[in-house]
């Protein structure tokens, strides 16, 4: 052994040793979390994995993440050299050519040196975005965020040249190391430097350079955003395969606990810690966000940012202090109640986050602290709380009241029905809401029409739960959901139909959660049931008109071509479509209850949404939601257009 | 510091209220009941004079009811009380403001109080008199409607401010005092969930009639309810149109003569 392949040596274990004890303390820091079942389903987990990291199928959805793509690769590749060529120092005549012909380390060879150019070119692209172009998903007021990732580059940038150095000279020396007939591009570095020093020492003295630098990222990655590539991996082995749209079940089991939801650390789970080491700060999440992109204070980036600064900050304290220790609080400072409640727990960021993390449980876990723990809320949403307490809807109608809108249409009523084939489930909007009242009405015009076995629970329906849910109040969801299920549990019937996409979710995917499994339909699904079957007619109006995707019905359930399909049907004119659509529709506002808080700050998310559908130069908008309904009928009354444009749920065209 | 607040349960301002067939109350079926609105502000003023002044201050509702009640009674606790005397007697229904008034002097008799914090009236019979009674009857001093409370520093006095017309009116008075509460006095919290749950375990003494020494309901005979009676069904309304105002109005008279036969 030589005497730098000892030194390097001696370095090299350092470096390891160092490495594997970070690596230690990022897994005892996510120990400091709370426990959460994600061992499950193994083989979607490792095919995710395949797909997803292998495949960079997220990654590659925009243009830029060729970028990702290729700098990924050729990090591994250049990777495999960086291992070949501190191998060969440490103990001469190690080489993939002698392990394995020739022909496959001229191979790796041939592809590192392509990929090292197209990574020169991939960075100068990158800076190139982040200092000229500076689209709005880069945007984040840390200043640090940004110098770190310009640093990343320009280090990785070094490197790729420092490789070519090496390679080059080792084309140079005598006998030569590096095939010339597989290195493209270091031959090309070889004539640059042929006759102007020593190809040996030059050789050397890159290598050292380089394995320094080396040496140097795997010490600074993650203590760095790019400590994603520690985290993203699991996260993405680790991530939710069940549907998107359940919040965790709470349990109120212990009734001495002095505290409801997450204020810090220890709150979230190993996972949702996870979630923080892997999130690689593309801001895709940002750059859909309905709350960022009305200037709001939230931006889904930067609440996992900071989360992750904060996470990053308080370890140590915690992990030596034992459970004593003091943690600190993470509303107020590093996510702020603004930000909190900006929320529409749309679900955008999570469809577009390369590493899957999951930001709405993140927030809504801090809601719940809010509401439970702490009673600090927007002022405007106590009245909704009490008026769903004592009425069961979040309007402040008698409970009494809520059947009065099928007075004279002989609606049939489950308590003196007992069995029956479908429970219309009517909802609150569809009980109190003026336009939600006319979808139920025609919902049963078309039900009595198609003699449907139908049935409405009448005054024993209760808000499903789902808003207060959203809202942090665990408490008051679960105790709507129970009192639902028993009065559900009355009646023989095989199907809920509904006609809220809110309700369709949270009986779908969060009732099970509490033993009630029964079959969901959403009216879009139901009513082209109908019309296949024949039994619903369209009228045709030749109307321009475009469909709006409801969030819980299009992104968290997959349910688009069904309404565009009913739309056809019914006769309509032209069906424009909106730029983001399908499950990357916009929201329209009022998910995650802020249809019931004010909304201050910034453009009206509607508003914004109307806006898109009047460029469009529509006569129609289609909802398929109650909520975002009444979100566009105000939108456009804003924008002085509610005579001009019409909004009209699905159920309404027939 | 301690503070006694009186909540009453009441039906919620958004159920439907029917008169029963006897006229003797109204139909319960159908009806959510809840804390009387003005009664949240007294217990909020209650627990904010009670953490201002901390130590070993205590704030005890103090409820005539049905048994029913302790669910409203359970909602103060949730909100911070630290206990309760909840009246419930069989013999007890629809009593009058003096007799309520009456019952409710002889429970706080019992107890030790610095302020009693009321509501300015219940939203169901409207009465209004409940703590002027009752002041008389405990000889204490009585501020209504308020809008604001202070305590001085050394917790012997206190400054009430009422809205009337045209302005605000402030009042100094020594302690104890009876003061009810009307909007704007502040913002009831929403309980919390630890809250709620201590709350389950929280002390409601509960005291019958005979418990507070009365052999028969007291204060009867003074004012008596006879008989609820439905509203009478409104008649038509007919708007009287007109370019003119004078045409309207020529109008108008020509209906209430001719039609209407009042003049
Ligand atoms: C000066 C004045 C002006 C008025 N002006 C008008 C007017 O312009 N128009 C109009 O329509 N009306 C008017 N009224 C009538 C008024 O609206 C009602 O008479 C009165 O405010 C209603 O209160 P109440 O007696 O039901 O309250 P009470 O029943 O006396 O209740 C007052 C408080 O006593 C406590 N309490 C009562 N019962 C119980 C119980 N069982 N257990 C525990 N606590 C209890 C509660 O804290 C309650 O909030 C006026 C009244 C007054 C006094
Ligand atoms: S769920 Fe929607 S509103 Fe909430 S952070 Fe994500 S993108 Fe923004
Ligand atoms: S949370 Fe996901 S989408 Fe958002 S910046 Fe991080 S990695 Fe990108």
């Amino acid at each position: 052994m030589t005497a730098d392949g000892i030194a390097l040596l001696v370095i090299l274990l350092g470096v390891l040793s160092a490495f594997a004890f970070v690596l230690r303390l990022l897994v005892r820091s996510l120990k400091l979390g709370k426990p959460e079942d994600r061992f499950d389903r193994w083989g979607e987990r490792i095919w995710s994995v395949i797909v997803y990291v292998g495949a960079q199928a997220r990654v590659l959805t925009q243009l830029a993440g060729l970028g990702h793509f290729i700098i990924f690769y050729g990090f591994v590749f250049i990777s495999l050299g960086t291992f070949e060529h501190i191998g060969g120092m440490i103990s001469p005549g190690f080489s993939y050519a002698s392990i394995f012909g020739a022909k496959i380390a001229g191979m790796i060879s041939w592809v590192q040196d392509v990929l090292g150019l197209l990574v020169l070119g991939a960075i100068i692209v990158s800076l190139f975005r982040r200092f000229v172009l500076k689209p709005l998903r880069l945007q984040i007021d840390d200043p640090k965020a940004k110098k770190e990732a310009v640093f990343i580059l320009c280090l990785i940038f070094v490197l790729i040249l420092l490789m070519f150095g090496m390679k080059g000279a080792g084309i140079l020396m005598d006998p030569p190391k590096v095939d010339r007939a597989y290195a493209p591009v270091s031959a090309v570095v070889a004539g640059l430097i042929d006759g102007k020093a020593d190809p040996h020492i030059l050789e050397r003295v890159f290598a050292w350079i380089h394995h320094v630098i080396i040496f140097y990222f795997l010490i600074f990655i993650p203590f760095s955003k790019h400590i994603h590539i520690l985290g993203a991996v699991p996260n993405i082995f680790f991530r939710n395969l069940g549907p998107g749209g359940t919040l965790s079940r709470m349990d109120f089991e212990d009734e001495s606990a002095e505290k409801f939801g997450n204020s810090e650390v220890r709150d979230f789970t190993w996972k949702q810690l996870l979630d923080l080491y892997a999130c690689t700060e593309c801001g895709r999440c940002q750059a859909v966000c309905p709350a960022y992109l009305t200037e709001k204070p939230l931006s889904p980036f930067r609440v996992i940012h900071m989360m992750r600064g904060h996470f990053v900050g308080d370890r140590q304290k915690l992990l030596e202090g034992g459970e004593e220790a003091e943690a600190t609080p993470i509303i107020g400072k590093t996510v702020t109640e603004d930000e909190i409640w900006a929320c529409t727990t749309c679900g955008a960021c999570m469809q577009e986050c390369p590493p899957f993390i999951e930001h709405v449980q993140k927030i809504v876990d801090m809601r719940r602290y809010l509401v439970m723990t702490e009673s600090s809320f927007p002022h405007e949403m106590q009245p909704v709380f009490r008026n769903m307490e004592v009425n069961y809807n979040p309007w402040s109608m008698g409970f009494s009241t809520r059947a009065d809108w099928a007075e004279g249409l002989d609606v049939p009523v489950a308590a003196e029905k007992q069995e029956f084939d479908v429970l219309f489930w009517v909802g609150c909007s569809g009980s109190f809401d003026t336009s939600g009242q006319s979808v139920a009405r025609a919902m049963v015009e078309i039900l009595k029409r198609a003699e449907v076995d139908f049935a409405i629970l009448g005054v024993e329906e209760m808000c499903c739960g789902e808003t207060a849910r959203r809202m942090g109040n665990e408490y008051l969801a679960q105790t709507l959901i129970e009192a639902n299920i028993e009065n559900l549990n009355k009646y023989r019937f095989n199907r809920i139909l509904t006609t809220c996409p809110h309700g369709f979710n949270t009986f779908s995917v969060e009732y099970p959660q509490f033993g009630y499994e029964k079959t969901v339909v959403h009216h879009s699904q139901f009513l082209l049931e109908l019309a296949a079957a024949g039994k619903l007619a369209g009228t045709g109006n030749g109307s321009k008109g475009v469909y709006h995707d409801s969030c819980y019905l299009g992104r968290y359930n997959g349910i688009i071509d069904e309404p565009r399909e009913l739309i056809k049907r019914s006769g309509a004119g032209e069906l424009a479509e909106f730029g983001r659509r399908g499950k990357r529709s916009f929201c329209c506002g009022a998910g995650g209850g802020r249809m019931w808080m004010e909304e201050t700050i910034g453009k009206r998310i509607n508003e914004e949404r109307v806006d898109e559908a009047l460029a469009l130069g529509v006569d129609t908008i289609y909802t398929a939601c109650p909520f975002c309904m009444t979100m566009f009928e105000d939108g456009l009354k804003a924008r002085d257009k509610e005579e001009e444009v019409k909004v009209k749920d699905i159920a309404e065209i027939f | 510091m301690k503070i006694i607040v009186l909540l009453k349960r009441v039906p919620d301002s958004e159920a439907k209220i029917l008169i029963n067939k006897e006229g003797t109350g109204i139909r319960e079926d159908g009806v959510k009941f809840v804390i009387n609105t003005y009664d949240e502000y007294a217990i909020e003023e209650g627990l904010l004079m009670k953490e201002k002044v901390g130590g070993d201050s205590k704030v005890t509702v103090v409820c005539m009811g049905p048994d029913e009640a302790t669910e409203a009674i359970r909602t103060a606790l949730a909100m911070g009380a630290d206990d309760a005397v909840h009246i419930a007697d069989d013999s007890l229904s629809n009593p009058g403001p003096f007799t309520t008034a009456t019952i409710m002097a002889k429970a706080i008799g019992d107890e030790e109080f610095d302020i009693i914090f009321c509501g300015k009236q219940a939203i169901d019979d409207d009465m209004a008199q409940v703590h002027c009674i009752l002041a008389e009857m405990l000889d204490i001093p009585q501020v209504s409607v308020a809008i604001a409370f202070e305590l001085s520093d050394d917790t012997t006095k206190a400054t009430v401010s009422r809205r009337i017309e045209g302005g605000d009116e402030k009042i100094d008075t020594s302690l104890p005092v009876i003061v009810s509460c009307d909007k704007g006095l502040n913002d009831p919290r929403y309980a919390s969930l630890p809250g709620i749950m201590k709350a389950k375990k929280k002390e409601i003494r509960k005291k019958s009639l005979a418990d507070l020494g009365f052999s028969e309901i007291p204060g009867g005979g003074r004012s008596r309810i006879l008989k609820w009676l439905p509203l009478p069904k409104g008649g038509e309304c007919r708007m009287v149109e007109a370019e003119e105002t004078p045409d309207a109005v020529r109008e108008l008279v020509r209906l209430l003569r001719e039609e209407a036969k009042v003049i």
